[in-house]
């Protein structure tokens, strides 16, 4: 596909899975451990096709990351995927309020992770 | 926070007792004695007083605490017994799933590999579902502590009002429906043994798209 991700997730071995599904299905990755680790990559890297974020994280969490990347220009329309342990409506919520283009709840299935990928990102 | 309701048989009447006796010793020494006399022992008395209900207060304080704790510890237990019942299986999926996968004599086709493979790292993400349980575990402990450690200060301290107040916010830690129902089962009147898992495959509902 010859697509950039951005993975953000704090657990080490989340982030190699979505990576190991990624990269099988010809992504480029880019990892990051947290919210403010994510804003500082995307802000010296390459653009990102689609961003893959988790919720719960030290220094800034997945709905406060979406924030501050729908006030970039290069994020404005740019897929975000919530992928996540909480099912919570109200959480879902605030994460569509935010911007999120989607929610996955872990555990996720790596087929039904690169078919919603190929839904959201534009042809 | 569980309003209290244990207790008010042993330390509340001993020392409603005592108060008690206390305005009784004030009356009976106004009846008995003369004016300057009667002062002197009326001031010690009410000092007593206050001290008889700020011990009251710190009792009850304990007690809550005491009733929280009995309340909290089973809950803490079952879902410490779900990341362990969660573990083991998540390692029988990965088995078997590994063995179809090295198993397949060369009639497996690619397709049925995909599928084995994504059932691997489907039950491989056991370690990040279970690291966040024992970490609300883990917060669960922290809000005892403090909580015991606002006890000790005494609870009409302010700090240690609002710690004492935080132990009921254990609950909103958790992030997954799992967690929240094993909290509520636990913490039912049947409850005795660990609760068990719900297996069930999010699949169906695991994508909302916005």
């Amino acid at each position: 596909m010859g697509k950039t991700a951005l993975i953000v997730d704090d657990s080490p071995t989340m982030r190699q899975m979505v990576a190991f599904t990624l990269t099988n299905a010809g992504f480029t990755v880019v990892e990051a451990e947290h919210g403010k680790d994510a804003v500082n990559k995307v802000a010296a890297g390459p653009k990102m096709d689609i961003v893959v974020t988790d919720l719960n994280m030290p220094e800034m969490d997945g709905i406060a990351l979406i924030k501050e990347l729908r006030k970039l220009s290069a994020f404005r329309f740019t897929p975000i995927l919530m992928l996540t342990t909480e099912s919570a409506a109200e959480k879902k919520q605030a994460g569509k309020e935010a911007g999120a283009t989607g929610w996955i709840v872990k555990p996720f299935n790596p087929e039904v992770l690169l078919k919603t990928i190929a839904k959201v990102l534009p042809a | 926070m569980r309003p209290y309701k244990g207790g008010r048989g042993g330390a509340e009447l001993q020392v409603r007792r005592a108060t008690e006796s206390c305005e009784g010793s004030r009356v009976s020494g106004a009846m008995n004695s003369s004016g300057n006399h009667n002062k002197k022992l009326e001031r010690p008395l009410a000092g007593d007083e206050t001290t008889l209900r700020a011990l009251l207060e710190h009792q009850r304080a304990w007690e809550t605490f005491a009733t929280e704790s009995l309340h909290m510890i089973p809950v803490l237990k079952a879902q410490m017994t779900a990341v362990t019942q969660e573990t083991e299986r998540a390692a029988m999926e990965l088995l078997l799933h590994l063995r179809m996968l090295t198993s397949s004599e060369g009639e497996a086709s690619s397709r049925d590999d995909s599928v084995n493979l994504s059932k691997v790292v489907m039950a491989m993400q056991f370690q990040d579902i279970t690291r966040q349980k024992l970490e609300h575990v883990g917060l669960a402990l922290d809000r005892l502590k403090a909580h015991l450690q606002a006890l000790l200060k005494g609870p009409g301290d302010e700090e240690a009002k609002k710690e004492i107040a935080a132990l009921e916010l254990v609950e909103q830690h958790y992030t997954m429906e799992e967690e929240r129902r094993l909290h509520t089962a636990a913490l039912g009147p049947d409850y005795g043994e660990p609760v068990p898992m719900d297996i069930v495959s999010k699949e169906p509902d695991s994508v909302t798209l916005f």
